[in-house]
């Protein structure tokens, strides 16, 4: 094994050799190779498969030299400070989008779990509740009833006039 | 088919043909066939339907017998025969197939992670009205928390006290002060919080309005938790309710104007005209002490608590007094004019002076720390955060002071009059001048971030907090500003002929002015109001 390389298994097996820096974005690898130590044994990664893993290499080497952001200030929290690269980057279909969440949270990949959830709550902002239900084709499992005092528990936050 | 068979005809054919795999009807996935044999009697039709569905199924258990690759190959044939209007046909079949709806798939911890993204209340509150699990899922208040964090709705336990007499941020009262026990929620709390800021634009209700029958001159104003306390150049001192705006009581004994006054819990504490610093107990009524001692009109009064206060006069000398003993502890000589103004912080006291300056004293000894020499007319202005010192003077400037060392660290120029109100608030600093302009400096580089051309005549009162300054002026207007970027808002009442004073809170809003000859005072409040119930044409005197 070349040093400063390490190797990954997806799930259906097939094998990733990638430099050890990229993978170090992932805090699970970062912590297991802590652990392991040197070795030219592959990780198996069960929870990815060989598409996904494809791009969280993809997205790990594009930021490989971003500084790593220890503590994240919750009240500057928005999803509108998305880079061209990175929106480019999540757009693909829903599916992908949902496997990349997952596996972003499982490998702890803190920058791209953000971004991917960026993404998807601005598929959300801005929209009335049936362009929503659109856009991820939802049912609205609502009575009737039901409907009506959803709405008025939300009268509050629409336009308010005197 | 034909039934009649020749003898020949081997009966294995027959059976061969009745042994074909006849599975029950597998779930049909589109469009719906008519089933056979169940309405239509055994046409030609159906039995060529019944061969379509035979292919079909054959087509798919070998479809499902294949690997990824021979089925991706498949499809790719299968498309790559297809017209226009069946790829749209499939394209829409498949789009809302390879939709997901996330945050009910997700963990709830990724769901929740999301939507701490969303910054708009109007987006969460449609989003809970998609689903059953969607609205569920915006009722957790980890959101709601996120939300009051980002508008910054933090919960106020400031006491007004410990800043300057006329600045002040209360906790939101219970809006259900019957149901004591109700569960705390940061969506309630946001919702509140929203409806408030939002009454403060655009609503909000005059709860209470008063007419004097005079026209008396209003000199000074205190709204806390409890108490509206209005003190009166006729002598009077008017106290109401801060949560409804109701008259309580008036507290008479003064016998010239009252020009200073400062409540801590029930303990109010007035000067004047007539030289005297009273103590009375706001829910007796009772005035508990007279304090003799000034030679001149006491011009300014601030407490430290309950116990202490300190007193600034036009004969030029401040006193400490103990207030629950009623008895003098210091007097602070040294001013060679009248005291104008005083601020106190924690051990503390600066005083302005129309002698050109300020002097920071300790409290505990009564000693002079520090002369602040710099303004060339008098000063009628100051704001201590226990740090900085900042006055506003006749020259036109304010100047900012360590009252640590005594030096001047900066000069505010851009009034072109007296800087006669200010207010300090961390690194904010908020001045009004006779030149009826207001000024937003950042104390950090000491720099005016924001002009705004007020009044048409003299600021005679402002506050501010971290959303909003009101303003009153002399042209009988009173506005409000968003602080942030410095622009007006709206006017918060309809016109009088001057403005007296203002206090604000968080829900209301405290307005003295004189309209028509007469001096009115209106409380405005911006909680949440179902039906108007406006009282006014009370009078007081």
């Amino acid at each position: 094994m070349t040093t400063g390389k390490i190797k990954l298994t997806s799930s259906e097996g097939t094998e990733f050799v990638i430099d050890k820096d990229v993978g170090e974005k992932s805090i699970l690898l970062k912590n297991m190779l802590e652990d392991v130590g040197e070795n030219d044994m592959a990780i198996p990664l069960p929870n990815v498969t060989g598409p996904i893993l494809t791009k969280v290499i993809e997205y790990c080497t594009h930021h490989r030299d971003d500084p790593v952001i220890t503590q994240d200030d919750d009240s500057k929290k928005t999803s509108d400070d998305i880079d061209e690269w990175d929106s480019e980057f999540c757009k693909v279909d829903q599916g992908t989008l949902f496997e990349l969440i997952l596996a972003a949270n499982y490998l702890d990949i803190k920058p791209l779990l953000d971004l991917t959830c960026k993404t998807v709550a601005n598929m959300i902002k801005g929209k009335s509740p049936e362009e929503i239900r659109k856009t991820f084709n939802i049912t609205n499992d609502f009575t009737p009833e039901e409907e009506m005092q959803v709405k008025h528990e939300n009268e509050w936050c629409e336009e308010r006039t005197t | 088919m034909q039934r009649t068979p020749p003898p020949h005809v081997p009966w294995v054919s027959i059976a061969a043909f009745h042994s074909l795999p006849t599975p029950a009807p597998s779930p049909q996935l589109f469009p719906q066939l008519p089933e056979a044999g169940s309405t239509c009697p055994p046409t030609i039709t159906t039995m060529i339907s019944t061969q379509a569905e035979d292919f079909n199924r054959t087509v798919r258990m070998g479809f499902q017998n294949m690997d990824n690759l021979q089925r991706q190959r498949l499809l790719a044939e299968l498309l790559n025969t297809c017209n226009t209007e069946q790829l749209v046909f499939v394209s829409n079949y498949i789009s809302p197939r390879l939709k997901r709806d996330f945050l009910k798939d997700l963990p709830i911890e990724i769901s929740l992670h999301i939507l701490s993204f969303i910054d708009d209340p109007r987006t969460l509150s449609r989003a809970s009205s998609v689903s059953k699990f969607w609205r569920s899922l915006l009722n957790d208040d980890y959101t709601w928390k996120n939300l009051c964090a980002r508008h910054h709705y933090y919960f106020h336990n400031k006491r007004c006290n410990s800043n300057s007499n006329n600045s002040s941020s209360l906790l939101l009262e219970s809006s259900n002060s019957n149901s004591r026990c109700v569960r705390f929620s940061y969506k309630d709390h946001f919702r509140r919080r929203y409806v408030v800021e939002s009454n403060w634009k655009n609503g909000g209700r005059t709860l209470k309005t008063h007419i004097s029958p005079d026209s008396g001159v209003v000199t000074s104003l205190q709204m806390c938790e409890n108490f509206i306390v209005v003190g009166m150049d006729n002598k009077k001192i008017h106290v109401f309710g801060a949560s409804n705006g109701r008259y309580v009581k008036t507290l008479t004994g003064h016998e010239g104007g009252v020009w200073a006054l400062q409540y801590f819990d029930e303990i109010l504490v007035s000067g004047g005209c007539d030289r005297d610093v009273r103590v009375w107990n706001l829910i007796t009524g009772q005035c508990k002490h007279v304090l003799h001692g000034h030679t001149s009109t006491v011009r300014s009064l601030k407490m430290k608590n309950s116990k202490i206060a300190v007193s600034g006069s036009r004969d030029t000398t401040l006193r400490i007094w103990d207030i629950e003993e009623g008895r003098m502890l210091h007097l602070l000589a040294g001013h060679q004019a009248s005291v104008r103004c005083i601020e106190i912080y924690e051990n503390l006291i600066v005083s302005g002076s129309y002698d050109c300056t300020a002097r920071v004293w300790d409290m505990s000894t009564g000693q002079c720390l520090h002369v602040l020499q710099g303004h060339f007319s008098q000063i009628y202005s100051i704001a201590f955060d226990g740090q900085k010192i900042v006055t506003g003077s006749l020259d036109a400037t304010a100047r900012v002071w360590s009252a640590q060392t005594g030096r001047c660290l900066g000069v505010l120029q851009g009034h072109t009059s007296l800087v006669g109100q200010m207010q300090l608030h961390e690194s904010t600093l908020v001045t009004g001048g006779s030149d009826g302009a207001i000024r937003i400096w950042d104390l950090e580089t000491n720099q005016c971030v924001h002009r705004i051309a007020a009044h048409d005549n003299s600021v005679t009162c402002l506050q501010f907090d971290d959303k909003r300054i009101v303003s009153g002026g002399n042209d009988g207007h009173v506005k409000l500003w968003d602080v942030q970027t410095g622009s007006f808002i709206r006017e918060l009442t309809t016109q009088g002929n001057a403005v007296w004073r203002l206090a604000f809170n968080d829900t209301k809003a405290v307005i003295l002015l004189q309209r028509e000859s007469k001096t009115v005072m209106e409380v405005l409040d911006f909680d949440e109001c179902d039906h108007l119930s406006v009282e006014c044409d009370d009078t007081w005197n």
